[in-house]
């Protein structure tokens, strides 16, 4: 390398320099740190004792850590199908030609950017099992009242359709996505005598595939990191339908004084993470199409 | 030549700015109650130690944390940044001890001749661990059975069982004397109910209690949830759960007591609960809240007629690399010592550990009367460095069996192989 060279890339090393420290200091040294305590019995505070592979041992002897599985994974089954569906219909709800389709984005995107928590106080009302809206409206359909938080069949679901609230942020990146259908091949299927539902079936849908790649993964992660609504919300009741994985590494971790333990389980959830993303990757080929834009 | 002034104005304001400094020292102190009453109290002795006080100066900050959750307290305290005074749960210090989050007292405890005797025995045996003192106790309570007269009289229940003079009501009895007070709409959902046992207090602990049970053994290494006694209180649980249906209990709660709720939302307060097992805390709450309610106060129904009870409360810790550790000190001999615990007594209706403030008669109205009575032989929680793991097993293992999921016999087995795990660490 030339001198010339060299100066140039000391001078860009200086000017990143600051995203170089962030990295190190948030995100590479509590990732080494965190490894490392995950093989002690670290409580926070004070010696951390090297006790190799017990902590992770321990995880396959442990009726709730097992429970928090159960329950994280039920509620990423269910949500990540739901919330792409729901994303999609959101979208197309919000392509049509109406004089004031920006009042309708505007109002699905909205509760997107609230913070969840105070989602979360809205929806303990909406579901209150006597006075609230959600049980008024299946009253009118003649449905019997559900406890919605309350009952251990229904608090995930629950919990799901909480997290719909988010789904203005998706629908966004999906109609970005299908403006970018080019028109011609709408009017393809015009001229071959098809409906508005093969347009979507077979123009739209297979189009917009690596959005819904983009959202399948995304919402992998934040399925499997769900905590807020039920720290809220249920407490992880009730009978610990909603101690989801996060929330029992949560409790490991600042009430049970057990910071090794904690670690480890969060080792184990960025290991298994990362295994799904790579599995939802290599078998993406199948169905994503990433010819958009002809 | 304009110089000089300049240079003299600085000198004499940074060195009246560092004599200020050493004159007077600053101590945080962490509160995390968010009862409006007690909040008041807390700033009254905040500011009745500052008056007294000039060289320290506490500053009061109001703090998210709960019972078994200090995950604020930790991070700051890791971090070096936590306060040099916290409000911490008694019967926790030991578990947090452990942890090595808290500063050893001893030194200053061992200064203080007879300190521990001023106290009452069992709040002192909460601050020990390995020995040593950890905390110093704050205040305490008692728990008993409230009852609505009036919503009992319009159902036609004899209110003469609930006089105290006649001793607790029989526990086998209770649910099917206040059946007649619960009100179902056209759905089957109550709207009304006369008792729902693990409400309130009715915590694992007071009905484990109530049965002659024990929690764990005299050596403290030994969790017994599996006891006779516990597994009892349990099944009267059970018991009392399937008389009212379980989902029903459970959908009249979500309703109207959400965890949310504010005290006054409380549903004895609003007229939907005709009993309810809660401490004397209460009381301030009725006085605020519904101040024409017609109640009364008696004793936790037993099986046996036995009066019993036990006390809680919160005590007075500094956290390991608190910045001010002789002033933390100093504020918390004030606030636990005679002159905070009356000022709190007064303001807020709890109890003082402080034993000679219990025979001051000025500090309690008339309706104190029974709770003071009940206090001395008032039991407490087993004094473990696992309490709040403890604490959690014990409400999973009630949850399950309230809802209907499991019997008491497996769903306390479950627990006592958790936390004894846990407890093993401790004792080797």
């Amino acid at each position: 390398m030339s001198l010339q060279e060299r100066k140039n890339m000391l001078l860009g090393l200086t000017f990143i320099s600051p995203w170089i420290v962030g990295l190190l200091a948030f995100i590479l040294y509590p990732l080494a740190s965190s490894a490392y305590y995950s093989f002690t019995d670290f409580s926070g505070f004070g010696a951390a004792n090297w006790i190799g592979w017990d902590n992770y041992t321990r995880m396959f002897d442990d009726p709730i850590f097992a429970k928090s599985v159960y329950n994280t994974l039920y509620y990423t089954l269910l949500a990540v199908p739901i919330g792409v569906v729901m994303a999609l219909v959101l979208a197309l709800a919000m392509n049509q030609r109406l004089r004031e389709v920006a009042l309708y984005r505007a109002a699905f995107y909205l509760p997107s950017v609230l913070p969840i928590f105070a989602l979360s106080f809205v929806f303990l009302f909406l579901m209150n099992p006597r006075y609230g809206l959600f049980n008024y409206v299946l009253g009118l359909f003649h449905v019997a009242p559900i406890n919605w938080l309350g009952d251990p069949k229904w608090s995930k679901f629950s919990i799901v359709l909480l997290a719909q609230l988010g789904a203005g942020q998706y629908a966004l990146i999906f109609l970005a996505s299908i403006k970018a259908i080019p028109q011609t091949l709408y009017e393809a299927v015009e001229l071959d005598g098809g409906n508005g539902w093969h347009k979507f079936w077979y123009i739209t849908l297979p189009l917009i595939t690596p959005i819904i790649l983009y959202d399948v993964m995304i919402g992998l992660g934040s399925g499997l990191q769900i905590l807020t609504p039920a720290y809220i919300l249920t407490n992880g009741g009730p009978v610990d339908s909603t101690l989801f994985y996060v929330y029992y590494l949560y409790k490991n971790a600042f009430s049970f004084g057990d910071m090794g333990y904690a670690s480890a389980l969060s080792w184990l959830l960025f290991i298994v993470s990362v295994v799904l993303a790579v599995l939802v990757f290599r078998t993406s080929n199948r169905w994503v199409n990433y010819e958009a834009n002809g | 030549m304009s110089q000089r002034p300049v240079r003299f104005m600085l000198l004499t304001l940074s060195l009246s700015l560092s004599s200020l400094a050493a004159a007077q020292t600053e101590v945080t102190f962490w509160n995390t109650s968010t009862d409006p009453i007690d909040l008041k109290g807390y700033a009254r002795i905040v500011d009745s130690f500052n008056k007294a006080n000039p060289d320290v100066k506490v500053k009061m900050v109001q703090v998210v944390g709960a019972e078994t959750d200090s995950a604020k307290l930790m991070s700051a305290v890791a971090g070096g940044t936590g306060p040099d005074v916290y409000l911490l749960d008694r019967f926790t210090v030991a578990e947090r001890a452990s942890s090595g989050l808290l500063t050893n007292l001893d030194s200053y405890v061992k200064a203080d001749a007879g300190l521990s005797a001023k106290y009452l025995p069992f709040a002192w045996k909460e601050t020990q661990f390995k020995g040593s003192t950890y905390a110093l106790p704050f205040d305490t309570d008692v728990r008993m059975l409230y009852y609505r007269k009036d919503m009992l009289k319009a159902a036609g229940v004899d209110l003469a069982q609930f006089d105290p003079k006649n001793g607790p009501i029989s526990s086998k009895r209770i649910m099917e004397i206040v059946s007649k007070v619960n009100k179902t709409d056209g759905t089957g959902a109550y709207t009304q109910v006369g008792f729902i046992p693990w409400y309130g207090q009715g915590w694992h602990y007071t009905w484990g209690y109530a049965y002659g049970g024990k929690f764990a053994d005299a050596t403290g290494c030994q969790v017994t949830p599996t006891d006779a006694g516990v597994t009892a209180g349990f099944q009267f649980l059970a018991d009392a759960s399937k008389a009212l249906d379980p989902q029903k209990a459970q959908a009249f709660l979500s309703t109207y007591a959400a965890p949310t709720n504010p005290p006054a939302q409380d549903p004895f307060i609003t007229g939907k609960m005709a009993l309810e097992v809660t401490g004397d805390w209460m009381i301030a709450n009725i006085k605020e809240y519904a101040p024409n309610m017609q109640w009364g106060v008696t004793y936790i129904p037993t099986p046996d007629g036995k009066k019993v009870s036990w006390s809680g409360g919160w005590s007075a810790v500094i956290p390991k690399g608190a910045k001010n550790v002789d002033g933390a000190y100093k504020f918390i001999k004030y606030m636990t010592g005679e002159a905070g615990q009356s000022i709190y007594v007064k303001d807020t209706k709890h109890f003082p550990t402080y034993k000679s403030l219990l025979s001051v008669n000025s500090l309690y109205g008339p309706d104190q009367q029974f709770e003071r009575a009940l206090l001395p032989s008032s039991l407490s929680r087993p004094n473990l460095p696992v309490g709040a793991l403890y604490w959690d097993e014990l409400t999973r293992a009630q949850n399950t069996v309230v809802l209907g999921q499991g019997d008491p016999a497996s769903a306390l087995a479950t627990a006592k192989s958790r936390v004894q795990s846990r407890l093993n660490r401790f004792c080797r």
